[in-house]
């Protein structure tokens, strides 16, 4: 079978059920008695066997049927939750994520899976000697058979007597599909169909609904009115494919069993109740989505951006024309406009738990790899951002999260000798504030010593002992954001390499976002991640100088001022002032942009943009600001590639270009 | 006889320009369009020096290189006939300068020579050949090199180090 087709879909569903899976281990972890947890568990590793054996990635569909193996054992309170066990279904979990990386590269068969199916193995073979046979324990089935019993809606006994006395009989036909029956959903479907043609089917449990979308086991009950004889019922289902036996047989209308509308969940006995129950409350708050290709949300933003940009410059020739109707037309289309906008951009927004969700995880891991105890808390993990810049955060954020258990949070002796509370606490939090997304890192751990910092920077040459006598402790601190510089006295597998920050810094700032650090000795360490909402549009506010405009985007500017002629220093060679009541150097942005005609040399009055980046702040000398403008940012292409201070193109309403400049870089 | 008179005839087309009076070529596979230059060009500060700026071609940002910079001519200002080639070199799409666009020649390949070492003032370095037909004499430009801004760093070095 030609699965190409599908790969995508089946492997943006094995994310999401490993995501999921990864997430209810640790639930299970703490609350080993959750049986709601455990039938999501189930279901998950369930889902993933069919769906891997049906694309024929059989590695994959034999961990996780080990898994299903043990989970099912698990679930019938044959095994008890230990924490070998857990540690063993996440290390299942870790190899299905390396075989689904395994299946993206195209070398699934590579992946060693022996020893992790084996350790599986070992738990369902442990439980089988000290329990022998539980699984075909005759009394077992019985009770199985029992959960399946059919009921009734009044409405439905009242057509079955009818069309009993018509001469046609009620049969209840038990159908036991084969163990390894592929698409179990798509097979109960058929049959149900293939049956219909020698009946009407009233009921079936569970619902069809549920056969089809393959929530059920390997049997299910169908209760059928039919003129055929019950025998030939049976032999008929029996031929086909993938049933192993139907057990049959002819029900008395009058001793049929009641199910009264409303308390449905609670009359069906207990198996089924509770896979539905858990079921609905899976699903209940998810709205119906649609899978899209990024790629084609990309075009559509670019062509939302095309029409902003139409519609500015049909503003400005609705203004020049002056006609009354036309000026309101556009400013009707300006408002829609505005609106789809933003309507494709909340397309584009994923809650940050898509990265978030992955923490307790790693946190949990590595807490045990370090022997230390540590909880994680997070907040705000509703809180959205575009798709794109989800992507590409994780990996900082996976570097400090890292840097926090590893260096931050103490020993429990360490923790207990100075009198701070156990477990340690790492925090993550995030929430919107303005145009920007901000996250926070938080741990209460040891902090970091400015002493070791300024050691190791001399010591690696990165500055000079009289340039730290310059810093203040801000400034020593985001001395780690540098390549070539770990505090770390020990070297270990975590963190520690002394790459790591640098690149943490590079990744955040290609984002657009800024990234910094507080530390107090002894109390804990904080890195505050300010990342712009999207990276399509942007507000900036647009300067002249000279004959040319200029974009800078608004989230990097603290705040435009005004500054006279006369409030103008030099100190040492460089042009400065004084604003709020600090030295703020000054930077004539056509020295930088090398424009020849800029006027501002003559002004009195300066017109000057003060950019932030971090802590330290640096003003702009322009012409003229000339207004604030969302714009579309487009890349200067491969072409042309990075140039510092230069973040890419505009086109603006008049269909001029101009320059998106992030003067971070000369900040 | 008919296969002999096919091969005879294996030919390829070449977009003519001129640089001042002299006529250059592109293979026409490689170009995209033939703009007039109806808009100003946006300089891009701290971009190789070939590089005149960007240009807005219906939506798409177009880096615009000059060529008579690239080749260290020093030839007359733009002007009426001035038109942007857009050539495709990799992935980038990038527009070339030249003073006027001359036709669309079919030459025949066997008429493609290797370049003398400087041809018209331009190092055979940026060249994939010249063809000499009717008395006139059209260098063939190899856009991969002629418009790698990489390439630039290297040769500025070998210049560089050629003087030392």
């Amino acid at each position: 079978m030609d699965v190409s087709q599908y790969l995508n879909v089946f492997m943006d569903e094995c994310q999401e059920h490993l995501q999921s899976l990864n997430q209810s281990l640790l639930v299970l972890e703490q609350e080993p008695d959750n049986m709601e947890i455990l039938n999501a568990i189930f279901r998950a590793a369930h889902t993933l066997k069919g769906a891997s054996a049906t694309m024929g990635f059989n590695k994959m569909s034999n961990v996780t049927h080990a898994m299903e193996d043990v989970l099912s054992l698990l679930r019938q309170n044959e095994l008890e939750v230990s924490a070998e066990l857990i540690n063993v279904l996440f290390a299942a979990l870790d190899l299905l994520e390396v075989l689904a990386q395994g299946i993206t590269e195209g070398r699934e068969e590579d992946v060693e899976t022996t020893g992790v199916i084996q350790s599986l193995q070992k738990f369902v073979a442990k439980e089988l000697k000290s329990e022998p046979g539980p699984k075909t324990e005759p009394g077992q089935k019985s009770e199985r058979r029992q959960s399946l019993e059919l009921r009734y809606l009044p409405l439905e006994i009242e057509q079955i007597k009818s069309a009993v006395a018509d001469g046609s009989n009620l049969n209840h036909l038990h159908v036991h599909l084969q163990e390894d029956c592929l698409l179990k959903g798509a097979r109960a479907f058929m049959i149900l169909r293939e049956l219909e043609t020698h009946g009407d089917i009233v009921r079936t449990i569970p619902t069809a609904k549920e056969l089809e979308d393959e929530q059920f086991e390997d049997d299910f009950i169908i209760g059928i009115l039919s003129k055929k004889p019950l025998e030939f019922l049976t032999r008929f289902l029996e031929k086909m494919l993938d049933v192993q036996k139907v057990e049959g047989e002819v029900n008395d209308p009058e001793a049929l069993l009641v199910e009264r509308r409303g308390d449905g969940a609670q009359a069906v006995a207990s198996d089924v109740d509770q896979q539905k129950t858990s079921h609905t409350k899976a699903t209940s708050n998810v709205s119906p989505t649609v899978r899209v290709d990024i790629r084609k949300l990309d075009e559509l933003m670019n062509l939302v951006g095309e029409i902003v940009i139409t519609r500015s410059r049909l503003e400005q020739l609705s203004w020049e024309q002056e006609d009354q109707n036309m000026v309101e037309t556009v400013e009707q289309l300006s408002r829609l406009t505005m609106d789809l906008r933003d309507q494709v951009l909340k397309t584009r927004m994923v809650p940050v738990d898509h990265v978030f969700s992955r923490f307790p995880r790693l946190v949990r891991d590595l807490a045990k790899e370090t022997r230390k105890e540590i909880q994680l808390e997070i907040s705000g993990a509703e809180t959205e951002l575009d798709r794109t810049v989800i992507d590409e955060i994780a990996d900082p954020l996976v570097h400090i999260i890292r840097n926090s258990v590893d260096h931050g949070i103490e020993t429990p002796e360490v923790r207990t000798a100075a009198g701070k509370t156990l477990p340690g606490t790492v925090e993550l939090k995030a929430y919107q504030a303005g145009n920007s997304v901000v996250i926070e890192i938080f741990d209460d751990g040891a902090g970091i010593d400015t002493r070791k910092i300024k050691a190791k920077a001399i010591e690696r040459g990165i500055v000079t002992s009289e340039d730290i006598d310059n810093m203040d402790d801000d400034d020593i601190m985001n001395l780690i954001f540098l390549p070539g510089l770990s505090t770390s006295e020990k070297v270990t597998d975590i963190s520690g390499r002394g790459v790591g920050m640098d690149v943490v810094k590079t990744q955040i700032t290609n984002l657009g976002g800024i990234v910094e650090m507080s530390s107090v000795e002894g109390e804990g360490t904080k890195f505050t991640i300010r990342l712009p909402l999207t990276l399509a549009i942007i507000q900036t506010l647009i300067v002249q100088l000279g004959n040319d405009v200029f974009a800078i985007p608004s989230t990097l500017i603290d705040q435009t001022i005004s500054v006279d002629k006369q409030d103008i220093k030099r100190l040492r060679g460089r042009e400065v002032t004084v604003y709020r009541g600090e030295v703020l150097p000054l930077v004539r942005l056509q020295e930088f942009l090398e424009v020849k005609e800029a006027k501002n040399a003559d002004l009195d009055e300066l017109d000057v943009v003060v950019i932030s980046n971090g802590e330290r702040r640096v003003g702009f000398i322009v012409d003229t600001l000339v207004r604030q403008q969302d714009v579309v940012i487009k890349s200067l292409g491969t072409y042309l590639g990075n140039i510092p201070g230069i973040a890419g193109a505009t086109i603006l309403g008049n269909g001029k270009i101009a320059l998106i400049l992030d003067l971070r870089s000369v900040a | 006889m008919k296969d002999n008179k096919e091969r005879q005839e294996e030919t390829t087309q070449i977009i003519i320009f001129k640089l001042g009076e002299e006529e250059f070529g592109v293979n026409i596979l490689q170009v995209r369009e033939i703009e007039k230059l109806d808009q100003g060009i946006t300089r891009v500060p701290r971009a190789p020096h070939f590089v005149e700026g960007i240009i807005n071609l219906r939506g798409e940002i177009i880096p615009i290189v000059d060529l008579r910079a690239r080749f260290g001519l020093t030839l007359p200002e733009l002007g009426l006939n001035s038109r942007v080639i857009i050539v495709e070199v990799g992935e980038a799409q990038v527009g070339m300068l030249v003073d006027a666009v001359v036709e669309v020649l079919r030459v025949p390949v066997s008429a493609i020579e290797s370049a003398p070492t400087i041809t018209k003032g331009v190092d055979s370095y940026f060249l994939a050949g010249v063809v000499n037909i009717d008395e006139r004499l059209i260098v063939l430009l190899n856009l991969e090199r002629t418009l790698s801004p990489e390439e630039e760093k290297e040769l500025s070095e070998v210049e560089l180090g050629d003087e030392l």
